[in-house]
């Protein structure tokens, strides 16, 4: 199966381990990720708060590469691009009058014929049964809390994936990799990732409000999705510990990276030595380090 | 306060229908935006009291809260207004009027729209954001040069954090499309 591959801006610098293991998941899954041809920023959240236009324009600018390339499924790892991607394309369906200024600004006349995924819904949709197919080591002894993040499944009407309060796409991979996942309220709440570098004192509440919840129901691993949370929850822990004297020490892994472990892969094949927090501890005590 | 009920006062929610497609009127203050706001602890005006005063047209007072530069657009409360609204698109839609020339109201958030503009210019002139930049840019503007030096350096040490941007090749038809769109904006 190919796909066209969107890594985003954060997926080749922060989210670098993210795009390790899903390329390594990607390969034991039997799909082809092949990178969209000079792909730009798709504006994440500034551009559309500095004009609309401009947050349409940027993801018609990659999809429109994608469509003449001759894809028609795009894969988008980073929750700000998908939802940037998914935005326009719902958009363009519905305002004529958006679609035409689009044509007037593009040479190329984009015929929203992409489709785009997350990771999670390109697994689903190739099945679990594949996926335990492929599994080479269970990952029994991780209590893993999922968090989708969250604009995974919101709004629903752009997201059109899983519930959009309870998803539970990614519990049922946690489960059939072998591990437990662990039912909490914190699925969807939002990190705060627009605000990391302006008001980082919104982040460190946000974030921790999540780490926190995770620790209470008792998981020891948080499984993300997004690069965005994975910087915010990983590389802010720290800073949380300290702003709120508490001592967490959660490893923050990307699904991918867990499955990849499961499907064989060595630790470092898929980033983990990467992670800020260190799963050593916990990964070694289910004799996977 | 008293507030008098006049064609001026339906101006702004008339501008921001103009812009967006979405009309405030529909709102009854149920609160669902509010109570589901992650960031709602930290605005001077809460969601559902923007609407109340964009139906009112408090232009001043909306844009002196703070609010829209407050609202991390998690999309909670599209997903969860009974009436459909897009609160987030309303919000936009007052960020625009903000960055244009209209208005020249107070901001009590400066920084936030400044992490926009540089965002958006590192995009401009290389096609992908150049994280570390942003960030140094941002502390600078900030004026707390240091902040997250303790978060950037494990990062970095972690090869998660490029010292240098990367340059995409669309940047060119990318550098077009930002100059049309501007010209289309101007003519607005």
């Amino acid at each position: 199966m190919k796909y066209a591959y969107f890594p985003g801006c954060s997926l080749s610098s922060s989210g670098y381990d993210y795009h390790l293991s899903l390329k390594f998941v990607a390969q034991a899954l039997g799909i082809d990720l092949i990178e969209v041809r000079d792909w730009v920023c798709c504006g994440a959240s500034s551009a559309h708060a500095t004009s609309h236009l401009l947050s349409v324009a940027l993801p018609v600018l990659n999809l429109s590469h994608v469509e003449k390339d001759g894809f028609e499924k795009l894969i988008a790892p980073c929750l700000a691009c998908l939802s940037r991607f998914k935005a326009a394309n719902v958009e363009l369906e519905h305002d004529v009058d958006l679609k035409k200024r689009m044509h007037e600004i593009f040479d190329y006349k984009y015929q929203v014929k992409v489709k785009v995924y997350h990771p999670l819904e390109v697994f689903f949709e190739i099945g679990l049964e594949k996926i335990r197919e492929r599994m080479r080591k269970k990952l029994t002894g991780l209590r893993v809390a999922c968090y989708y993040g969250c604009v995974l499944t919101r709004p629903p009407k752009i997201a059109r994936f899983d519930n959009v309060e309870d998803p539970q796409s990614m519990d049922s991979i946690v489960r059939t990799l072998g591990a437990q996942p662990i039912e909490w309220s914190f699925k969807t709440e939002c990190c705060g990732v627009s605000m990391t570098l302006t008001r980082s004192d919104i982040v460190l509440k946000l974030s921790n409000d999540i780490l926190r919840e995770a620790r209470e129901v008792g998981a020891n691993v948080i499984a993300v999705t997004c690069p965005l949370c994975q910087a915010n929850l990983d590389g802010r822990q720290r800073q949380i510990e300290e702003a709120y004297n508490v001592r967490y020490g959660i490893p923050i892994i990307y699904i991918t990276q867990l499955m990849g472990l499961a499907f064989g892969a060595f630790p470092k094949e898929v980033g983990i030595q990467k992670l800020i927090t260190s799963p050593r501890d916990i990964l070694g005590s289910i004799g996977l380090m | 306060m008293s507030i008098v009920f006049s064609k001026e006062n339906l101006q702004l929610a008339r501008d921001l229908q103009s812009l967006t497609d979405e009309n405030v009127m529909f709102c009854y203050q149920c609160k669902k935006c509010t109570l589901g706001c992650p960031s709602a602890y930290a605005m001077r005006m809460r969601p559902h009291e923007l609407m109340r005063a964009i139906q009112l047209g408090l232009t001043e007072e909306i844009y002196w809260s703070g609010t829209i530069w407050i609202c991390l657009s998690c999309e909670t409360c599209n997903t969860r207004c009974p009436q459909d609204i897009n609160i987030l698109r309303v919000i936009d839609g007052l960020r625009e009027l903000a960055i244009s020339k209209k208005f020249e109201y107070y901001n009590p958030h400066p920084a936030i729209p400044a992490l926009h503009r540089i965002f958006m210019a590192f995009v401009e002139r290389f096609g992908k954001v150049y994280e570390l930049g942003l960030a140094l840019l941002i502390n600078l503007r900030m004026l707390t040069p240091f902040k997250d030096i303790d978060m950037a350096s494990p990062m970095l040490m972690k090869g998660k954090l490029k010292l240098f941007p990367h340059f995409s090749h669309g940047t060119k038809e990318l550098r077009k499309v930002m100059a049309k769109i501007r010209e289309l904006e101007g003519a607005r």
